[in-house]
């Protein structure tokens, strides 16, 4: 007996349950820290005033691009040992993700024959996975392990200029769009919506799987509390994203250089 | 009253004609024409092929009595002879399970499948083709002893057998009943297995006793389970369903549920064992 059939049932479970914890877990935080770039400004609850990025107050932008710095200077500065955090969850999406994909395999997709929409998620939690593992493995070697090769315009992820360095790596330049960039933020908005769809259908069959929901009922009514979820992930990820590709990186970069060295610019310096 | 629209046969072209609401009944037309597809294979390991047939279709006639014109005068479309279509069947009233087969691109029972709602116009086509997840044995009739092999697995069945009587069984109480009946009306047709992503076909009997069992074994263990004498063997029942092939296999496509063609409550079936491993293996886990 191998060593997957020994321990076929605790392997499982534990598939199903890394994918709430930590990943979803992470997910929910992650998105809610990212959005911060298109609500951050009503986080700042007026203390950006005193920095003064221009001259009629701070902007939705700006605020977004300023709440966000703080957030992501938090974490990279407060947290405590953030590389062992990190290190637990690269652990458990490789451990998710390489059980997925044999489980995966384990099945064939009929929904040409029974196009229910049970089915159809079937074939989407799969399809999501699929392209969620390249998805990730691309955004954690470019922005944090630094494999600026892989980005257009080779732009480097610092935690010191986010916005900034975000919004080139997504755009390809500094000053705009270029065509690589555009695949690169096609590329992301099809992984952040999948990958939501896939933590939030997840959360559905993983009450199944354990047995909370039994009664019909009860799994539809779970259905629209995952569905709920999902749709707040969503805008959630998209707002982050359209935050991030429609921001000016050398706006960013002024507001962030403020913050910096606590001193005030303005946009034009 | 069939109320679903069947998907049309995939790969093979057919439409089935219009679909086929139980209002199709009501506009059939009398002394009308059907085309007749069927996919055909000499035995197991050859290759299949399709025949067409043309039938005079009778008032009230299933797919079974279709199959029994096409035998009495076994010729295609195209004119040649051919072999008389060979298939299963038993009850020919929905209860046996025998006459199980793919119409329409979907699984259902050939005998409860009546033409006029199929087929109801001039020239419309119905496709028959044999359930894909079991070994074709000749053209419709496909051997199904991996599913009663899947419930063996499980031990669905009531451990009564002994020296000795063993008197009167518990009394089960009307709600037991209720829950219990529902389950009890699975007549191992495999329907829900054909629509399952994650039960494929497996020819190799060595390899049953680790490939997905299904829906159907899954809720005929809770059947078992639930039953106050049939509990006795709970925990080789759940044990089995812990490892390769068991319930974990599930994938929550749900469509097993969905063309059962008794309404049995799988899924529900499938979350109730789904929570009885998970009590078990906690349970166990500290128990040691």
């Amino acid at each position: 007996m191998s060593f997957m059939d020994r321990h076929y049932f605790l392997l499982r479970r534990l598939h199903s349950l890394t994918g709430i914890v930590p990943i979803g877990v992470f997910l929910i935080a992650h998105l809610v820290t990212n959005s911060s770039l298109l609500w951050g400004k009503a986080g700042l609850r007026g203390e950006g005033e005193k920095y003064s990025f221009g001259a009629d107050g701070v902007t939705l932008g700006e605020g977004g691009v300023a709440y966000f710095q703080k957030e992501v200077t938090w974490i990279n500065e407060q947290v405590p040992h953030l590389l062992l955090i990190e290190i637990t969850l690269w652990a458990a999406i490789a451990f998710h993700a390489v059980l997925g994909v044999y489980y995966a395999r384990t099945g064939r997709s009929n929904t040409d024959r029974y196009a229910y929409q049970d089915n159809r998620r079937y074939a989407w939690q799969r399809i999501s996975g699929y392209v969620g593992i390249l998805f990730i493995f691309y955004h954690v070697a470019t922005l944090r392990w630094g494999w600026s090769w892989l980005v257009p315009g080779g732009a480097v992820w610092s935690h010191d200029a986010a916005t900034s360095t975000l919004a080139m790596a997504l755009r390809g330049s500094e000053s705009g769009w270029t065509g690589a960039g555009l695949v690169v933020s096609a590329f992301y908005f099809a992984g952040v919506s999948l990958l939501v769809f896939h933590f939030a259908n997840g959360l559905w069959t993983a009450a199944v799987t354990w047995g909370l929901t039994v009664s019909a009922r009860a799994q539809r009514r779970w259905g629209g509390v995952c569905l709920g979820l999902g749709v707040g992930l969503m805008a959630m990820a998209w707002s982050a994203l359209f935050a991030a590709v429609t921001i000016d990186p050398r706006e960013a970069r002024a507001v962030e250089a403020s913050l910096e060295q606590g001193r005030v610019v303005s946009p034009g310096e | 009253m069939l109320n679903f629209t069947p998907a049309a046969g995939a790969g093979s072209g057919a439409g089935g004609g219009s679909g086929a609401g139980g209002g199709n009944r009501a506009r059939a037309v009398p002394g009308r024409t059907i085309r007749v597809r069927v996919k055909r294979c000499e035995g197991p390991g050859k290759a299949s092929r399709w025949e067409v047939f043309a039938v005079k279709a009778e008032a009230g006639s299933n797919v079974i009595s279709v199959l029994q014109q096409i035998a009495s005068n076994p010729v295609t479309v195209e004119g040649e002879r051919t072999t008389p279509v060979v298939w299963d069947s038993g009850c020919l009233e929905e209860v046996c399970g025998a006459c199980t087969m793919v119409i329409n691109g979907r699984v259902r029972q050939s005998c409860s499948c009546l033409i006029d709602e199929y087929a109801p116009g001039e020239g419309d086509e119905i496709t028959l083709e044999p359930m894909s997840k079991f070994p074709v044995v000749r053209d419709l009739w496909v051997d199904r002893s991996r599913l009663f092999h899947n419930l063996s697995r499980v031990k669905a069945w009531v451990p009564i057998d002994g020296t000795y009587n063993l008197g009167p069984g518990p009394r089960e109480t009307p709600a037991q009943q209720e829950t219990r009946y529902a389950l009890s009306e699975c007549m191992s047709c495999g329907c829900c297995l054909e629509a399952c992503p994650q039960f494929t076909l497996e020819e190799d009997p060595k390899a049953w006793g680790t490939s997905f069992i299904g829906a159907h074994a899954i809720s005929q263990a809770r059947l078992f389970n639930e039953h106050a004498t049939g509990r006795a063997l709970k925990g080789e029942r759940l044990e089995a369903l812990m490892g390769p092939g068991g319930v974990s296999d599930c994938g929550n496509a749900q469509n097993c549920v969905k063309v059962c063609p008794k309404h049995i409550p799988l899924t529900e079936s499938i979350a109730a064992i789904g929570r009885a491993v998970t009590i078990h293996a906690v349970a166990r886990w500290f128990r040691g």
